[in-house]
């Protein structure tokens, strides 16, 4: 079975995660479980990964972090929350188009099988 | 979810204690707990779990680098000595200091009852009962034998720390660190107080030279040397479990250097022939002391030997000293 490298969807990382914060605010686990729920299976982001996109993407402030408990009535610990700023929001858009012109590049390598 | 906890631990345990390390760390801890709990409720086993969790933890390169530690992980990397080590926990770590203690208390309980023990005869003596003196000096001997060899068995469960290669994290060598800071008054104060009570013991002997009971002298004196070297033992026994703590990493660990950095405090010399002076000059100054003394028999005066050959030594170590840079 072929499986993602990871060299190769590294630049994309934040891109996902962008895409779950665009519609809601979220926390570590729930944001690794979303991607693999939407990849329906095939990539599964590992805990480091997570973290450290988490972190540049902080310190380049396309996201922010607070603090609140993922239970509404407040039971359970606290996570670290994660929400989009439109400076995220601007760099997730650009993410898109860049991904659409290496879609289309690398595809023009691409041997067509079957046909 | 310990074996998460401790694989973590190890993860990190070369890392330097930075508050992004420490979040970095807690973070972590909690999204591999999340999926843990996670795959548990799904029915999974908890060896299935646990190893579900690590394999797909990643690893720390990639997170050193973008908390900036990339760099410092590489030094790690390039000169860590190989060697397998057993992580020590906190709480053992709190354990082994309580246990240290425990053994410094009794070893120094040991020497005090020999100390005293010396008293009891002479004290005996007075009231005419020598046989009584006698036997309580060989059971108070014995009550302190027998309290060394029990402090020697204490710590036995932790002789593997002597014996086998371990380490530290950086939080438990910060907390070592902390405690030992800690007693560091305690051990000032009780240093005091041991060395007070060994120049004072011959006070009791001038107060009682004129009374009746004069043995009461001796064998307070003996008391408060006991006491004294109680008051010296212990502290330096203790501490000496913080040093062995703080000493388990290797060098090149980060919580290894940790320790050293604070305390090397070299003295350079300018030459082998200077460092050479510099290590005879005191053993040369105790024998012109003997000679002198021996040959003119004016030990009365010769003491001053000393007084001057202090101020000289400082003289002889600047002029030996190579300048600093």
């Amino acid at each position: 079975m072929v499986e993602i490298s990871s060299d190769v969807i590294r630049g994309y990382n934040d891109t996902m995660i962008l895409y779950i914060l665009m519609r809601e605010p979220s926390y570590g686990y729930n944001i690794s479980k979303e991607i693999k729920r939407i990849s329906d299976g095939k990539y599964a982001i590992k805990e480091t990964t997570l973290y450290s996109a988490f972190t540049r993407m902080e310190k380049n402030g396309y996201i922010e972090s607070f603090v609140a408990n993922p239970d509404p009535e407040g039971n359970g610990k606290k996570r670290t929350y994660y929400r989009i700023t439109n400076h995220g929001k601007e760099y997730y858009s650009n993410k898109c188009e860049e991904w659409d012109l290496t879609k289309e590049v690398v595809e023009l390598f691409i041997e067509d099988k079957g046909e | 979810m310990e074996t998460i906890k401790n694989y973590l631990e190890t993860m990190f345990a070369k890392l330097p204690n930075t508050p992004e390390v420490r979040k970095a760390k807690a973070e972590l801890l909690q999204m591999m707990e999340d999926k843990y709990n996670e795959l548990i409720d799904e029915g999974n086993n908890e060896n299935t779990a646990v190893g579900t969790v690590i394999s797909e933890f990643g690893n720390l390169d990639e997170l050193a680098e973008s908390l900036g530690l990339s760099k410092l992980v590489e030094e790690t990397k390039a000169n860590d000595d190989g060697i397998e080590r057993r992580n020590i926990s906190l709480e053992e770590v709190k354990d082994f200091i309580s246990c240290r203690t425990r053994k410094a208390m009794f070893l120094a309980l040991g020497i005090l009852l020999i100390i005293v023990s010396i008293a009891s005869p002479i004290l005996f003596s007075s009231f005419s009962q020598p046989q009584l003196g006698v036997t309580l000096m060989f059971v108070l001997i014995a009550l302190g034998v027998g309290s060394i060899i029990y402090s020697s068995f204490t710590d036995y469960e932790w002789k593997f720390i002597d014996e086998e290669p371990c380490s530290i994290d950086i939080s438990t060598a910060k907390y070592v660190k902390d405690q030992r800071k800690s007693f560091e008054a305690v051990r000032a104060l009780s240093l005091t107080t041991g060395i007070v009570l060994c120049i004072i013991c011959w006070v009791p002997n001038i107060i009682f030279s004129t009374t009746k009971v004069v043995t009461f002298g001796p064998s307070l004196m003996f008391l408060l040397i006991g006491l004294g070297v109680y008051f010296i033992v212990y502290p330096n026994s203790v501490a000496s479990a913080y040093e062995k703590l703080l000493e388990l990493n290797g060098q090149t660990q980060f919580t290894g250097k940790y320790n050293k950095n604070e305390q090397i405090n070299f003295v350079k010399y300018k030459s082998k022939k200077a460092e050479t002076i510099v290590e005879l000059y005191w053993p040369t100054v105790t024998c012109i002391y003997l000679i002198v003394s021996f040959l003119t028999f004016a030990w009365g005066i010769t003491w001053i030997i000393w007084p001057i050959a202090g101020v000289a030594h400082k003289a002889v170590v600047i002029n030996c000293q190579a300048d600093d840079e």
